[in-house]
């Protein structure tokens, strides 16, 4: 579904992305893990090309997003993303920032795409606040909107960039229920988190970046108990204090 | 003092009102008014044209508008006036009247300082709005119009409308290239009555602050309103 083939990324002289390499499978849930700066960020956002890229190859779903004929907007709107700061559009209620893409992209009849945008605001459990706007919601509550809006499109996969870094602790939950119910109906995930949690339970892989690298690519089980780099060692003995 | 204002008033209400018209051309207040909007409703959508310019990727749209805005700030109106008024008949091989002339100028001028009201108001938005509207798959205008432009504008609205002011009251710089307004009217009457210059300019001052405390009370309701929409409509919901 993501294929990622010796990609390379730098700011400047700074190396962030060195030679990646990785797959996410179909209906896998990919959880990628790391030091601050490490370059988890800047690997999910080159998936939709939030970030450009200076060497390698990037597929997704078999399209080259980095091609020369790649067509950008069509592509990005089959990739659903969720920010860290949320993002919603503030002069818009819920219900608007959920129907904006599928109204101006695809051309459905309003009525439809508004049935659609509450069946999905019901499943985040939010359509008590369908005509609310943003700045009216907690974070907590705004994160589920958000994932709602990137659903809208039907997108086969989804790419969660630290979606619970900038909320409350006691937000986190509800915010990770609503992504573990996505991953049970079999979505495609790929999420930078720090929740461990959430990896060990959910997560069908774990990678494991530093320095602009993916050292350690295992599934969770393995990667809690037995990770083999020696940077990822330290990682999980610093995590558990 | 004030009977002298209340008499100049009720001999002259009409000249003040419309000029001459309709013995002569139309002027006074209402010319004032027409000078203003039409110098408004030009201005303004063609400054948000010349915004989105100067804040494109593209250096073929950004450098132009750019140059335009530091010779409009940098020039005295009364210059660009002078300029319009002498230059632009030399250029088309025909005479342009003094409302013509104004109109022009007022919104070559206002244009760029709206401009960069908007430009403003674009810039200080986080970048995470055009990230996630782009994420999602709308492109550059789509972007521009549904998400950047209405947030900008809103934001914007102290500082625009104090450029809307500062067009109305613009507009009395007409005089000098005798376009039929209302400074224009005045100065007529305190021609004609020639010893009672500061009841006349007193009428005068008077009116244009009726229109600018106009506009900004106008202003005051339509932000109101805006904003009673993005706090109240979750009453209905629930």
């Amino acid at each position: 579904m993501i294929v990622f083939s010796k990609v390379n990324k730098w700011y400047g002289e700074y190396q962030a992305l060195a030679d990646v390499n990785a797959e996410v499978k179909k209906g896998e849930v990919v959880v990628v893990c790391g030091p601050s700066g490490s370059g988890k960020s800047t690997l999910i956002r080159t998936v939709n090309r939030l970030e450009e890229i200076q060497g390698g190859q990037i597929l997704y779903n078999g399209h080259d997003v980095y091609g020369v004929d790649a067509n950008l907007n069509s592509l990005r709107s089959r990739v659903g993303f969720v920010f860290q700061n949320f993002n919603l559009f503030p002069h818009m209620s819920v219900l608007d920032n959920i129907m904006l893409a599928p109204l101006k992209l695809k051309g459905l009849n309003t009525s439809y795409v508004k049935n659609k945008a509450l069946e999905l605001l019901d499943m985040v459990g939010m359509s008590h606040k369908a005509n609310a706007y943003p700045n009216q919601l907690s974070g907590g509550q705004q994160q589920r909107v958000a994932i709602a809006r990137a659903l809208a499109m039907e997108p086969p996969a989804m790419l969660f960039d630290e979606p619970t870094s900038a909320l409350d602790p006691e937000m986190v939950g509800e915010v990770l229920s609503v992504m573990k119910s996505l991953a049970k109906e079999g979505m495609t995930m790929m999420c930078v988190t720090h929740e461990m949690n959430f990896a060990r339970e959910v997560a069908d892989k774990v990678w494991f970046m530093d320095a602009g690298k993916i050292l350690e690519t295992s599934d969770p089980e393995t990667f809690f108990q037995n990770p083999t780099h020696p940077r990822a060692q330290s990682f999980i003995r610093d995590i558990r204090g | 003092m004030f009977a002298n204002v209340i008499d100049i008033l009720s001999q002259y209400w009409e000249l003040f009102l419309i000029g001459q018209y309709p013995h002569g051309p139309l002027g006074g207040l209402v010319n004032t008014l027409i000078l203003a909007s039409l110098a408004l409703i030009i201005a303004f959508p063609l400054s948000v044209l010349l915004a989105i310019a100067r804040t494109s990727p593209f250096g073929i749209f950004r450098h132009p508008v750019t140059v335009w805005v530091y010779v409009m700030r940098g020039i005295p109106l009364i210059m660009i006036i002078f300029w319009t008024y002498f230059l632009v008949p030399s250029l088309i091989g025909r005479n342009i009247g003094g409302f013509t002339t104004m109109l022009c100028t007022l919104v070559l001028y206002q244009s760029a300082y709206l401009c960069e009201i908007v430009r403003g108001g674009l810039q200080s938005l986080p970048a995470g709005q055009v990230e996630a509207s782009r994420a999602l798959g709308l492109g550059y205008f789509r972007t521009m119009f549904f998400i950047l432009l209405p947030q900008a504008l809103y934001n914007s609205i102290p500082s625009l409308i104090s450029q809307f002011i500062s067009i109305i009251k613009e507009t009395s710089l007409g005089y000098i290239i005798n376009a039929q307004e209302m400074t224009f009217a005045a100065n007529q009457v305190n021609n004609q009555l020639l010893v009672k210059p500061f009841e006349v300019y007193f009428i005068l001052a008077v009116t244009y602050y009726i229109l600018c405390f106009g506009l900004t009370q106008l202003a005051q309701w339509f932000e109101r309103r805006i904003e009673k929409k993005r706090q109240g409509s979750d009453l209905l919901a629930t």
